[in-house]
């Protein structure tokens, strides 16, 4: 499944033993650039920059970061067709009347309409996937808990993610089951299936809180989770790594202020 | 014998709208006993099992927990949950935090320890267990084995004094089972009593000091193994078999052979049971000499030289950081359970064998070398590896 396979290469990848902290500014401070950037330019050097940082350091798969990638990449070229016929503009390349009232054209301020958000999605998105990709989700909760997020937060954070393994897991027994029995063979048979499916899968839930209540009972329950390892140390190379791109991209960012494709 | 640590007289138990599931149990477990509860499946030995760590509260009658009867006030029931750790049946119900370290951290932490005590805790918890290296993983991420491991680690890590396992080889492969079970009887050999339920007889009979017998929440028999499985009247009824070893034992004595000394709970003791029986003159042979390797002393450096020295020698590990050592060393291993027996069985061919087991369990290499050499009346020449003679088969020899 998918979202196994993420947390798989997060505890494997290249930049495992990187500061959390260094992998979050660099990946939050690239979303931020993106969105602050007016030009198409910098977003499409930030996601250039961190795709290589995705494939050359962390070593991460091309052919799994292609298959990631390749959903938003869709959705990205979808939205923005739309956005290049809708919007209009004074430099008209092509125009279709389709109603008095409405029609359809490709502008230049259209083009650069849709090159400039096309870029921003997949900046944002390859920050994204960095930060997917490098850094754990039990990672992810030490720099909550230094940063002060309520206990009762975290902890219902750690219960959520170490149960959502255990009822994907039961859903797709669950699921495999009904399949194995010609479940989702005709559309109202799948209707069927699928609120059985449902109604199995909130049982098996509620049993496995009952089981939790029993096993954290079982071991003196107190209200109290356990400490979670330290973070990795800040090292210096890492560092400046992260405060070049950082800095590059803020560069960028103002040295290409609104600057269009055409 | 030494004293009673937990008792039960006359409980009862019904399921709110359900059947009884405990209807009048009386019985007690000494301490550092190994206990299996034995019966098929709905007999009640869950229910029993959650009673020892006060997680179900018997309807009537009275559970004593070192001579003193539970209390079901909370502060009561956490010093009792510190001192009887609970191992689920399914790991994954168990196991709560999202990583191995938060994990096992969670019962010291709730018991308030500081912070390097936790740590300390945990450390030798998942030493204990052969799962150094792991603190940073997801459970999710883990075998079955290792689950199951963590599960126990994260019971251990509040060091109680009676660990209680619901069905632990459920769901593992057989020599996954075996690995749990010496585990088990490591834990047993630094003082713990071992509590487990099961319906795997072969497993049980071998392994227990006593069994318990259930059936539709009664007590069947209680015994030791070789009696509490051999009657088969008593074993069929509850929807049992009778192990193997016992009922070949059971067949041949049918046969009319007079067989001699106890009735056979290993391999090793039906060899003896059959070489008595043919009388073959024992004393003329050569027997194999077993060589003793501490894994926790420095000699363990010199392991492989050594086995280099001795080619064709077999090579038993005892206990998980035995077997760590062995895995680090790349040593082949032939014999990762039973392997005192397994290595007499050798001896008793003629060929020599090495032992690799931690300091805690040498000691039980020579014991159990000794008994049998007392009951059988073969001797079998074990050494220490530093203190092995350097020309095994010339010492040999000259042995009676």
């Amino acid at each position: 499944m998918f979202e196994e396979l993420l947390e798989d290469i997060a505890q494997k990848n290249g930049l495992r033993e990187v500061n959390a902290y260094l992998k979050l500014a660099a990946g939050l401070g690239a979303i931020l650039l993106c969105l602050l950037s007016s030009s198409y330019l910098s977003p499409l050097f930030i996601a250039i920059v961190l795709t290589c940082a995705i494939l050359i350091l962390a070593k991460v798969d091309a052919k799994t970061y292609a298959e990631l990638f390749i959903v938003p990449f869709w959705f990205a070229i979808m939205s923005v067709a739309g956005i290049i016929l809708i919007t209009g503009g004074q430099d008209i390349f092509w125009q279709w009347n389709i109603l008095p009232s409405f029609s359809l054209s490709i502008t230049r301020e259209s083009i650069n309409q849709g090159m400039f958000v096309f870029c921003r999605v997949i900046g944002g998105m390859s920050a994204m996937i960095f930060i997917a990709l490098t850094t754990p989700m039990t990672d992810i909760f030490i720099v909550f808990r230094q940063c002060r997020v309520p206990e009762v937060v975290i902890d219902l954070m750690m219960i959520i993610y170490r149960t959502i393994f255990i009822l994907i897991d039961q859903v797709i027994q669950i699921y495999q089951a009904q399949v194995m029995r010609l479940g989702y063979s005709t559309y109202s048979e799948s209707l069927h299936s699928f609120a059985t499916l449902c109604g199995a899968a909130f049982i098996a839930s509620w049993d496995a809180g009952e089981d939790l209540i029993r096993a954290m009972d079982a071991r003196c329950y107190d209200g109290k989770f356990a400490l979670l390892g330290e973070s990795r140390p800040v090292e210096r190379i890492p560092c400046l790594a992260v405060v070049c791109f950082l800095f590059l991209s803020t560069a960028s960012v103002i040295a290409s202020g609104t600057m269009t494709i055409i | 014998m030494s004293s009673i640590i937990l008792e039960a007289r006359d409980i009862r138990y019904r399921y709110p709208r359900g059947l009884e599931a405990i209807c009048g149990i009386s019985f007690h477990i000494r301490k550092k006993e190994k206990i299996a509860l034995v019966g098929p499946n709905g007999a009640g030995k869950s229910t029993l099992l959650t009673m020892f760590n006060g997680m179900i509260r018997p309807d009537s009658g009275l559970m004593l927990f070192d001579n003193l009867p539970i209390q079901y006030d909370t502060p009561s029931l956490r010093m009792l949950r510190k001192r009887v750790g609970f191992v689920l049946q399914n790991p994954d119900r168990q196991i709560i935090a999202p990583t191995v370290y938060q994990d096992v951290a969670f019962g010291p932490t709730n018991l308030g320890y500081s912070e390097p005590e936790v740590k300390e805790a945990v450390t030798q918890a998942l030493r204990h267990v052969g799962l150094e290296g792991f603190e940073r993983r997801p459970p999710h991420q883990l075998s079955g084995g290792e689950k199951k491991r963590v599960a126990i680690a994260g019971v251990l890590a509040m060091d109680p004094d009676v660990l209680v396992f619901d069905e632990p080889t459920s769901g593992l492969d057989p020599s996954g089972s075996e690995d749990i079970m010496e585990l088990l009887d490591e834990l047993n050999h630094e003082g713990k009593t071992i509590i487990i339920s099961t319906h795997d007889v072969e497993l049980a009979y071998p392994w227990a000091d006593r069994a318990i017998l259930m059936l539709n929440g009664k007590i069947l028999k209680e015994d030791i193994p070789e009696v509490a499985f051999g009657n088969p009247e008593s074993v069929r009824k509850a929807h049992l078999s009778v192990p193997t070893l016992l009922e070949l034992h059971m067949e041949l004595q049918k046969r009319g052979f007079l067989l001699h000394g106890k009735k056979p709970r290993t391999v090793l003791d039906m060899m003896q049971c059959i070489e008595t029986l043919f009388e073959k003159s024992v004393s003329k042979k050569r027997h194999g000499m077993i060589t003793v390797c501490n894994v926790d002393l420095k000699t363990r450096e010199n392991l492989p030289k050594w086995l280099s020295e001795h080619t064709g020698i077999c090579t038993g590990a005892m206990g998980t950081r035995a077997k760590q050592c062995a895995e680090n060393l790349k040593i082949h291993l032939d014999f990762t359970y039973s392997v005192i027996d397994k290595c007499i069985l050798k001896a008793l061919l003629g060929e020599d064998s090495v032992i690799l087991t931690t300091e805690s369990m040498v000691k039980r290499v020579y014991l159990r070398v000794e008994a049998y050499g007392l009951e059988s009346g073969v001797h079998i020449p074990i050494y220490h590896i530093s203190t092995a003679p350097e020309e095994p088969n010339e010492k040999n020899k000259s042995l009676p």
